[in-house]
């Protein structure tokens, strides 16, 4: 028992699914409130239209928010885009993602009418797992980067926030499919795929292929109905269970891209639900497939990275590039003082130097991605290498990662 | 000595860390089927309204599509400009677009219908749309949709007033 208990919630396994996991979550939130804010008159300002969530919130706390000044709305927006875009990117993430959530609260309490939806529901009991512990800031972050820890794509830690998120998952799944086939659900004495696909215009229906097919063809839908319900009531245990773990999950990610596909279902469908899945992953496999990579990699020939060996600011850029070398797609080699410019050598013979050295390693390394835009906006070509340059020039003043500092970084 | 020591500090770390997460996990998933639960299943049973968990979790549990009726209703907002009423495209009235899916199709003018949601409602529809001397907000209904698509009822539920 105690083992079994261990291994559930008490082991340490690496964080890195739930890293992953983290800017899902992030972009979900985001991409479900921040559409509310440019119509901040009729949303969320004394002018809006409100629709106030009493089952949810106490009164008094209702009351509480509904008398905030407009300055105030304003001052909470801001305060959502930055802490939202710190989880996103993974800055103080424990913090961020606190603050953040306290703003979707404020915004919620203030008016539910755009964003209160019974999936925000269950973002918010995702948010409120996320705000417990700062795992999911352990790598895919600038904490990561701010660390330097090299080692931070493996790093374990206790399990049971993946494995409660797990369980809100599988949970939710039983208790939707469970819901339908009892109490006031109607999946078994009545035809509800049947009445959906008859809706008219105005309805949660999408108008796809095969909806006027099935709008008069009502046993197919009592069945697609009773499909739904076992899919729903059995999939929770196929993910639970090492063998049919894989393909519940494919099961999984299949079903929410076609609940998207039919029906106008909120966009937390779109970008959490199918990330849940993933969560299900055993993140040793996930490390496991990334070492694999890594030695493959590290026994081909690779570019290698020349920089000032004597430059602690170089030392620790180069420490902040090995973080984010997940699949060591490069070689470090320490030049001599004095080097001007960061070189990289391909194993090719192409060669780039400074800003356009650094306009590769955006290609090269999955988390620089992000950088792709700005290195490449128009104009970059020219205030790159300007900027590369006077960073260059006063490297000896930037500060440094302490264990860089004595030039006994270990890289 | 030192080593021992620092081992057997590290394994007492380890005891209370495990306790303290062994807690918050008994505490969250008690809390979690209790909520998922409560409204359906546990308040019948024990034939009484059990308290209910603010700030968290929904009111009646995961129901999501739980019960689809034969029937669909949605409101229709008309702006009266001269004694002659014109629909309102219920875009015009929720501007605000969300990413991946039409929150009218999800029906959320629905919610203008509630009691009492009018005090709100009508200073927003003056302000959005001055042209208008007056509003008129009903709601359509399909009884039948299966049997009879076509047969459609409306009735108004309120009007702003000039």
């Amino acid at each position: 028992m105690k083992n079994t208990w261990n291994t559930l919630f008490l082991e340490d396994r690496p964080s890195i699914g739930l890293s992953f996991f983290r800017i899902f979550v992030a972009l979900t939130v985001g991409l479900h409130v921040i559409p509310s804010f440019f119509h901040l008159d009729d949303n969320y300002l004394s002018t809006a239209f409100k629709a106030l969530n009493s089952t949810f919130f106490p009164l008094a706390f209702i009351n509480w928010v509904q008398q905030s000044p407009d300055a105030l709305v304003i001052f909470f927006v801001w305060a959502f885009v930055i802490t939202w875009f710190c989880f996103l990117i993974g800055l103080f993430s424990q913090i961020s993602c606190i603050l953040m959530t306290a703003c979707c609260y404020y915004f919620y309490a203030l008016n539910s009418f755009h964003i209160g939806t019974l999936s925000w529901d269950i973002l918010l009991v995702t948010l409120f797992l996320m705000c417990v512990t700062p795992y999911h800031g352990d790598y895919f972050s600038v904490d990561a980067l701010r660390r330097g820890d090299t080692d931070a794509w493996r790093r374990t830690r206790p399990f049971f926030i993946q494995r409660l998120l797990q369980l809100q998952t599988a949970s939710t799944f039983f208790f939707t499919g469970l819901y339908k086939i009892t109490g006031e659900g109607n999946w078994i004495t009545g035809n509800p795929i049947y009445y959906l696909m008859n809706y008219p215009v105005q309805g949660v229906t999408k108008n796809f292929i095969l909806k006027e097919w099935m709008a008069v063809h009502p046993q197919f839908c009592y069945v697609t109905g009773l499909m739904i319900v076992a899919t729903e009531l059995t999939l929770p245990f196929l993910l639970f269970i090492p063998k049919t773990r894989r393909a519940a999950i494919v099961l999984g990610l299949c079903w929410h891209v076609l609940l998207v596909l039919t029906l106008d279902v909120p966009t937390i469908f779109l970008f959490l639900f199918p990330a849940q899945m993933m969560l299900f992953i055993h993140p040793q496999k996930i490390t496991d497939w990334i070492e694999s990579k890594r030695r493959i990699n590290a026994q081909s020939p690779r570019p290698k990275v020349t920089y000032d060996g004597g430059c602690g600011f170089c030392r620790s850029s180069v420490r902040v590039l090995q973080v984010m070398d997940l699949w060591s797609k490069l070689e470090y080699i320490p030049g001599p003082k004095g080097l001007s410019e960061m070189r990289l050598d391909f194993p090719d013979g192409k060669t780039y130097g400074g800003f356009f050295a650094f306009r590769r390693l955006v290609w090269i390394l999955p988390m620089l991605y992000v950088m792709i835009p700005i290195v490449y906006f128009p104009g970059a070509g020219i205030l790159g290498p300007l900027v590369y340059r006077w960073v260059a020039r006063n490297r000896y003043l930037f500060p440094v990662f302490h264990s860089c500092a004595s030039g006994k970084c270990h890289l | 000595m030192f080593l021992p020591l620092m081992s057997s500090q590290k394994k007492m770390n380890n005891q209370i860390r495990n306790k303290l997460i062994s807690l918050v996990v008994v505490l969250w998933l008690a809390v979690f089927y209790y909520e998922s639960t409560c409204y359906y299943y546990l308040q019948p049973l024990f034939n009484r309204e059990l308290p209910k968990m603010k700030f968290l979790f929904p009111p009646a549990g995961w129901i999501m599509f739980y019960n689809v009726g034969d029937d669909f209703g949605y409101a229709e907002v008309y702006g009266v400009k001269n004694g002659t009423p014109e629909l309102i495209d219920p875009h015009q009235i929720l501007q605000t677009r969300a990413i991946g899916y039409d929150n009218i199709n999800r029906n959320a003018l629905l919610t203008v219908l509630t009691p009492g949601e009018d005090r709100s409602f009508c200073p927003f529809l003056r302000r959005k749309f001055p042209y208008f001397d007056k509003f008129v907000i009903t709601y359509v209904e399909y009884p039948h949709l299966a049997e009879q698509p076509f047969e459609k009822t409306q009735a108004v539920v309120y009007t702003c007033g000039e």
